[in-house]
């Protein structure tokens, strides 16, 4: 009886399939996911850049403290959305990766446009984090699991861990330690005093205190498990943006007075 | 036999409302440049207004746009300000002014070939609409974070400010509700005054239009910033966070396209039922 239900089911979706229609063809598929991109990278971008910008802006700023609190919590939101956009409208667990490619195409154009041929910043000082790496996987998971309570919580760290640890691979070489003017720093320390800001401290004078050294390699790890928590929370902020701002709206009307 | 009786959907030329113009071969609704000619010669133009701008900062920046108290920068930056905000005002009074005018002549009946040809109009404003917030929302956001790390500004008109708050701000007003009343009075399936106003446009204009307010309160807080000790600037400081929670409501541009989408589909069930109601000439009894 089941597998009647099945076969019904899947004969009503092969028709769709192979519909013949009159007007709507590729290029409504290619209008849309074109232009999306645009709106998408933004809002992927603004949050990321107001709420962490700081520590994407700068290697002396990518720390072993707040950059991996505060990033992934600012990054996972809008990817969230559009894993809800995309996994209700053409069950495409493709979402998180669309977003994070999206938006590593602009931040690349404002990294190199602004940053580098604008104000002629070293794009080695200045080069954006990529979450390519923990947009797939976290697509992976959701398309495992086809929950979004799942992919929050468990995600939430998957999103977190590959983040750091996909970027720790271009952060790596900076952190290499040179001695500068007696004493010994990273090398993304010496870009942070060399390149002059007019307006942002160099990152060692703000957080480099006494209880992070103290607490020697740790503080990495605890910054690690906080910054998967408030992702949890970030991931929901962004369904509530996919699920209330973009989905539910479809057709609804304000009353009229 | 069975090949004669199916019907032949793509063969039978669309119907047309008396009045409509004849279809021209390669200017159909769905061509590039029939109904989708707009989806890219708009998102050019806006693309095209962002670089000039960008080219016209990267000659006259550092000379003369880093003192507001002198004559070069009145005449180059603030001016500038001024030329952005009339050019949006004369454009948004022109297009508006076209749209609602136009549609007092457009007839009350049309065809389904028509209404296609409309939606992609609208999904290339929409387009529109989604290629400016990326100018507004990263491309010269970039900007200003690199550029104000490079002076200690002296007044709300920066360099960087310019083009964002004072051209692609409003003009993203512009776009919003200007797409709107191109739907209110081209495709009344959807948005025909009689159904109230949509969610979708309501959560998509107050982004553009919050946006717009939030400079106010973003120069209030930098304001602020400049009495503290050091006046030093994070980018991620308190008062830049409304820009992102106003930007969110721009999620409401997925539901333009979805409600869209579904009256596609909608469009193309009634021409089945329609050519399932008249025989077409091939089956027809001689």
């Amino acid at each position: 009886m089941a597998q009647a239900a099945i076969d019904i089911r899947a004969g009503e979706l092969r028709q769709q399939v192979f519909r013949k229609y009159r007007f709507i063809d590729r290029k409504w598929d290619f209008m849309f996911w074109f232009t999306a991109a645009f709106v998408v990278a933004a809002a992927a971008d603004i949050t990321r850049l107001l709420f962490a910008g700081d520590w994407d802006f700068w290697t002396d700023w990518k720390d072993r403290q707040w950059w991996m609190t505060i990033t992934p919590f600012a990054t996972i939101i809008i990817p969230s959305a559009l894993q809800y956009i995309q996994w209700r409208a053409w069950r495409m667990p493709t979402g998180a990766t669309y977003t994070a490619t999206c938006v590593f195409v602009a931040s690349w154009v404002g990294r190199v446009v602004q940053w580098k041929y604008f104000v002629n910043y070293p794009i080695n000082f200045v080069w954006p984090a990529t979450w390519i790496p923990a947009g797939i996987l976290i697509d992976f998971l959701l398309l495992q699991s086809r929950s979004f309570i799942i992919t929050s919580v468990i995600g939430a760290g998957i999103w977190t861990l590959t983040f750091w640890a996909s970027n720790y691979l271009m952060l790596a070489p900076f952190l290499q330690p040179t001695n500068f003017i007696g004493h010994t720093v990273t090398v993304a320390d010496v870009q942070g005093i060399t390149y002059i800001r007019a307006q942002t401290p160099e990152y060692i004078r703000v957080i480099e205190r006494g209880s992070l050294r103290t607490f020697l390699q740790e503080p990495q790890y605890v910054a690690l498990a906080f910054g998967t928590t408030l992702a949890v929370g970030g991931y929901w902020i962004g369904q509530f943006i996919g699920r209330y701002l973009a989905v539910w709206p479809i057709l609804r009307y304000l009353k009229q007075v | 036999m069975q090949e004669q009786v199916r019907p032949r959907v793509e063969e039978r030329p669309p119907a047309r409302a008396p009045g409509e113009a004849p279809e021209r071969p390669g200017r159909g609704p769905t061509d590039w440049w029939g109904g989708w000619r707009w989806g890219f010669t708009s998102l050019l133009i806006i693309a095209g207004i962002a670089a000039a701008l960008r080219i016209y900062q990267g000659i006259f920046t550092f000379p003369w746009g880093l003192d507001s108290s002198t004559w070069q920068f009145f005449w180059l930056w603030r001016m500038l300000v001024v030329v952005e905000l009339v050019g949006v005002g004369i454009f948004t009074v022109l297009w508006w002014g076209w749209l609602l005018r136009s549609a007092r002549d457009l007839p009350e009946r049309f065809s389904h070939r028509e209404e296609v040809r409309r939606i992609a109009v609208f999904w290339s404003l929409i387009g529109a609409t989604s290629v400016n917030i990326y100018f507004e929302a990263s491309f010269f956001p970039n900007q200003d974070g690199a550029f104000h790390q490079t002076l200690v500004r002296d007044t709300a008109f920066t360099v960087s400010h310019i083009p964002m708050f004072y051209l692609f701000f409003p003009l993203g007003i512009t776009l919003a509700v200007g797409t709107y009343l191109y739907g209110r009075t081209r495709l009344p399936a959807v948005y025909g005054p009689w159904k109230g106003f949509p969610w979708s446009f309501f959560l998509l204009i107050s982004a553009t239009v919050t946006e717009m307010m939030q400079v106010a309160m973003n120069e209030w807080g930098h304001s602020i910033n400049f009495a503290n000790a050091g006046a030093e600037e994070f980018f991620s400081v308190w008062f830049h966070w409304p820009f992102v929670l106003y930007g969110w409501l721009a999620g409401g541009i997925f539901a333009l396209w979805g409600e869209t989408i579904l009256r596609l589909t909608a469009i193309e069930d009634d021409i089945v039922k329609e050519e399932a109601e008249v025989p077409s000439p091939e089956t027809a009894p001689v």
